[in-house]
């Protein structure tokens, strides 16, 4: 049982990170970005390329991965995002572009880093043992210990600094926070930009550990969707629990329903339904916390 | 200080201002007063930026506004209380009057106008770690006055301040508007339904119909106008 929470913690973290990344972007723009997991997998090749390929340090390979995530929502915003959401009165009209958006970086995955499955060297040896309960490999503790940190970075990012006050802003009350003198398209692309990176930080992570392959994008996009709409979409609190809710349902059924067979998913499906009947709105249904 | 000259705008081909001038000199406090849909916001939109006119000329000091953005006429002085108080509900109220001080920089003075907007609404002192959103309507709306003194304006737009508030904190809020203006130099732009409040703490005023100015002047002459008394202030005394 402390395997299967110890697991679930691993993992929510990891889809608390995406999920962060997701629902600022909805918050800001009110753009479901459905091309979130192809970013998340960009992110994972690129770490493969400087860590992986080139063997320069991690922690350069991640910083690079970070700022080109960075600078890939922030183009994306400026030249696709914006002028839809300027011109379109419809907000399919974004989420057609997302979902474009998404088959674009596959096919653009698909040229530059090709189809195979790829791994890196292990980041540290060894493994922790607590007595055959809790069993972790030190390099899933040390991807662990990264998640949270950047979930606590970025959260005192957006409590204490300006920026992060004026993104706040932004995501509750646009014309407000116009008149503040907040610059919508400038803070609008910042957000952007915050996302993707984030995005790409946890492929930068998980590649260390489960590799990365082009075919991680739209799943992981569709489990991003889902940890926002069980937390309430645009509520920061909302991602962490949707996240972290999602990562132990995945560990516990994993390991209840291994016998019956690969339902996991299945199981979690309708009960997200049934959960989304009674609450449409998720856990914190309610513009940005 | 602030010209608007000749503007016209319209949403979907309905006419929502014609040709409609006002000019507001420093030190004034002026008051648009009218009925609902008589335009009274959409000046104001087009003051701030964040609507742009069809039509016409908003100058501001001498220089024209109505093509810049909404951030850059915040920098250049002009700040907006927009109607229905626009709180920003699930951020602190430290942080919303942090929010109000965005277009600058200098860490001293910003600690500076936070004490001053702290003393003139000592009620915020006692809300400060609160969300903005479990406060009172009056409590509000001193927070987002004060939240617009913290950006240090020359010219001050008020949007229905007295809209939803409790009649005791509307006499509060009018005390302020006056010491604002008198104390801090600040010129203001006042649009209210509530005619009578805006006409006793203004010095000039334009009553606006449906999208034009009907009638101007001083606002104590206004006050015992014959057609002011049957428009706008209910034909009561």
């Amino acid at each position: 049982m402390e395997q299967i929470l110890v697991n679930g913690a691993y993992l929510g973290a990891q889809y608390a990170l995406i999920a962060l990344g997701l629902t600022l972007i909805f918050a800001l723009m009110n753009v479901m970005n459905f091309a979130h997991g192809q970013m998340y997998v960009l992110g994972g090749f690129v770490t493969y390329t400087i860590y992986g390929q080139l063997g320069m340090p991690y922690a350069l390979a991640l910083f690079v991965t970070a700022i080109t995530l960075a600078v890939v929502g922030a183009v994306v915003e400026k030249f696709l995002f914006r002028p839809v959401i300027k011109r379109s009165q419809r907000d399919e009209s974004t989420m057609l572009l997302a979902a474009g958006l998404g088959f674009f970086l596959d096919a653009v995955i698909l040229l530059v880093f090709g189809e195979k499955q790829r791994g890196v060297p292990k980041l540290i040896n060894g493994v922790f043992n607590w007595d055959f309960r809790v069993i972790m490999p030190y390099d899933r503790i040390l991807i662990f210990a990264l998640a949270v940190a950047c979930i606590i970075g970025f959260m005192l990012f957006m409590q204490y600094s300006k920026t992060g006050r004026a993104l706040r802003a932004l995501a509750q009350d646009r014309d407000a926070a116009q008149l503040m003198g907040v610059d919508v398209d400038r803070y609008g692309m910042t957000g952007f930009a915050l996302g993707a990176m984030l995005a790409g930080i946890v492929g930068g992570l998980l590649v260390t550990i489960t590799g990365v392959n082009l075919g991680m994008g739209g799943p992981t996009s569709t489990k991003a969707f889902m940890m926002v709409m069980i937390g309430g979409a645009g509520v920061i609190p909302g991602a962490i629990f949707g996240g972290l809710i999602l990562g132990f349902m995945e560990s516990i059924l994993l390991s209840t329903l291994a016998s019956y067979g690969d339902i996991t998913y299945l199981v979690i499906f309708v009960s997200l339904m049934i959960f989304l009947a009674i609450r449409p709105n998720g856990l914190m249904g309610k513009p940005w916390g | 200080m602030l010209k608007l000259e000749n503007i016209e705008h319209y949403y979907d081909h309905v006419y929502a201002l014609k040709k409609v001038s006002i000019e507001l000199n420093e030190g004034e406090t002026v008051a648009l007063i009218g009925a609902n849909g008589a335009g009274k916001s959409s000046i104001l939109r087009i003051i701030t930026g964040l609507n742009k006119p069809k039509s016409g000329t908003v100058t501001f000091q001498g220089k024209a506004i109505n093509k810049m953005s909404p951030s850059q006429i915040v920098q250049a002085g002009i700040v907006m209380v927009p109607e229905g108080r626009r709180v920003f509900p699930y951020m602190s109220v430290r942080d919303n009057l942090l929010m109000g001080a965005f277009s600058r920089s200098s860490k001293t003075e910003i600690k500076n106008s936070l004490d001053q907007v702290l003393e003139r609404f000592p009620i915020l002192q006692e809300r400060y770690n609160q969300s903005a959103g479990t406060l009172s309507g009056g409590e509000q709306q001193m927070m987002v006055i004060g939240r617009a003194l913290m950006a240090k304006p020359k010219l001050l737009l008020l949007d229905e301040p007295s809209l939803g508030i409790a009649p005791k904190l509307v006499a509060e809020i009018a005390r302020a508007i006056i010491q604002i203006n008198k104390e801090e130099k600040v010129s203001v732009l006042l649009v209210e339904q509530n005619s009578r409040m805006a006409l006793r703490i203004s010095h000039r005023a334009y009553a606006m119909t449906t999208g034009s100015v009907a009638i101007s002047g001083k606002s104590a002459d206004l006050l015992e106008d014959d057609r002011i008394r049957a428009a706008y202030l209910g034909g009561e005394v």
